[in-house]
């Protein structure tokens, strides 16, 4: 299944004038990261670096300096104030049509959660207080963030993350093909060709666009999703049905799941880990090896960041810690994942990292595998 | 179709957090905001532009390079080209009519 080029009731009716604000913001962020992002090691080199050591009397030696290091090149911070502006316009170029067709939106999306013919749930938790950590920020500048929920029928966060998200991509160079659960599928085709899970569930599922994929790859599973925001939820429900595919939703934290021991096959996130604290992490592993039967696998996948090939790289990379919302992003960068993964009660052997191509550009994503013991394995 | 400046204003009034600046300069940033913008406009008007011949040519039946490539001569070019004139001079303004430069700050007048 597609998950970014997908027709359903839920996607704002846009005009062609909001449609050529879209495309020109995808335009510009290609242009940004293909032709001036790229040179910002460059920058460094040549600008940033000289200059540190002119104030300073020193190299640049600390990710600290780095930083610093980084902003004495002017060119740096053009680049910086550049992208932040951009990231501000994805937001502004998605989010006038879904305010305008806002009405529209949300009766299709509650149609399709009421009708008897629906395939999958929505558990809301009126209790869940959406954790802070997250829902206090707008996460990569989405208005509102992930907890976004203005009212009891409100789909406005999956709006903005799937419809923004696509201009995110776009201009990162995906194609139309894109697909995260795509690399996870590819994953367990090549890794583990004997796998095939009948019960699945998605942490940080978001809009649900990967969860639907899992859906719609494996029909004979049962397939759960889980996260924080009743209007993220909501929107991926609907969109799931609108799809044709049975997805059960679930407002819960990952880091205190509420299924029974052993429930699950398979447990995957995708970009998840770069959206929460270590402790929220630790724990999420934790839960997940609990509830992953034995013999199934916990997948966390997520952006490549942890790639970078020099601490210069590295620093660069945390550009969107302080000016993207993305307030666990260097944390995520920078963890030893498999100490957590341990820690968590997996076992050495049983845990892999995995460098994954994606499914339709050049780009790569990072994937840690853990397998609990089937009954009877050692551990 | 222009969505309405209150639709606009309620998509901006729902972000939250700061918006840290990088330039050493947060006026400038601003302005580099705005002509961002206006970039993005502009490719929108260009967009309304290229739809509005391809419709004429077709309703004309005339293949839509020739449309694009009618050049205005004789009185019709003289116009063009005051109005080029008289655009340019409008943004250059600042440039044009630099003076003398004081700092507009109370504690500096």
């Amino acid at each position: 299944m597609k998950v970014r080029d997908v027709q359903h009731p839920m996607l704002p009716e846009t005009t062609a004038e909001e449609q050529s604000r879209q495309r020109a913001v995808v335009s510009l962020r290609k242009i940004l990261n293909a032709r001036v992002r790229s040179a910002n090691v460059r920058r460094f080199e040549e600008e940033g670096a000289p200059a540190f050591a002119a104030r300073h009397g020193r190299q640049p030696q600390s990710p600290e300096d780095i930083e610093q290091a980084f902003f004495e090149s002017p060119g740096y911070r053009m680049w910086s104030a550049v992208n932040r502006s951009v990231q501000e316009m994805i937001w502004l170029s998605v989010g006038e049509p879904i305010f305008r067709d806002r009405a529209r939106m949300q009766a299709a999306a509650s149609a399709l959660a009421e009708s008897p013919a629906r395939l999958g749930a929505l558990k809301l938790d009126p209790a869940y207080d959406p954790s802070p950590e997250i829902a206090s920020v707008d996460v990569h500048l989405q208005p509102g963030g992930y907890a976004r929920d203005d009212s009891s029928e409100d789909i406005v966060a999956g709006a903005f993350y799937e419809t923004g998200g696509n201009i995110y991509s776009f201009g990162q160079g995906a194609g139309k093909s894109d697909s995260k659960a795509g690399v996870i599928f590819n994953l367990l085709r090549s890794d583990f060709p004997d796998f095939t899970p009948t019960r699945i569930l998605d942490l940080g599922c978001s809009a649900g666009a990967a969860s639907a994929a899992y859906a719609a790859e494996y029909p004979e599973a049962d397939v759960h999703a889980l996260d924080i925001g009743a209007g993220m939820l909501r929107y991926a429900h609907a969109r799931a049905e609108a799809l044709g595919v049975p997805v059960t939703f679930h407002q819960m934290d990952a880091a205190q799941l509420k299924f029974p021991d052993d429930s699950f096959d398979l447990i995957v996130s995708h970009n998840m880990l770069h959206e929460i604290s270590a402790e929220k992490r630790r724990q999420a592993m934790a839960e997940a090896l609990r509830v992953v039967r034995p013999g199934g696998l916990v997948i966390f996948q997520d952006v490549d960041t942890r790639f970078a090939p020099s601490d210069v790289h590295r620093v660069e990379k945390n550009w969107d810690t302080a000016f993207n919302g993305e307030i666990f992003w260097k944390t995520y960068g920078e963890a030893d994942l498999v100490a957590d993964m341990t820690a968590a009660g997996f076992a050495p052997a049983d845990i892999a990292e995995h460098n994954m191509e994606a499914v339709s550009n050049i780009n790569r994503w990072y994937v840690i595998s853990g397998r609990k013991p089937a009954l009877g394995d050692a551990a | 179709m222009t969505a309405s400046a209150d639709t606009i204003a309620a998509v901006i009034e729902s972000g939250r957090g700061t918006r840290p600046y990088s330039l050493r300069n947060q006026e400038a940033e601003q302005v580099l905001n705005i002509a961002l913008a206006l970039m993005v406009e502009l490719a929108a008007s260009n967009d309304r532009i290229d739809r509005l011949e391809r419709l004429l040519a077709e309703t004309r039946g005339e293949p839509l390079d020739d449309l694009r490539n009618v050049l205005p001569d004789g009185d019709a070019a003289a116009e063009r080209q005051a109005a080029l004139e008289a655009m340019q001079m409008r943004v250059m303004r600042v440039l044009i009519d630099p003076r003398e430069a004081v700092d507009g700050h109370p504690d500096a007048r």
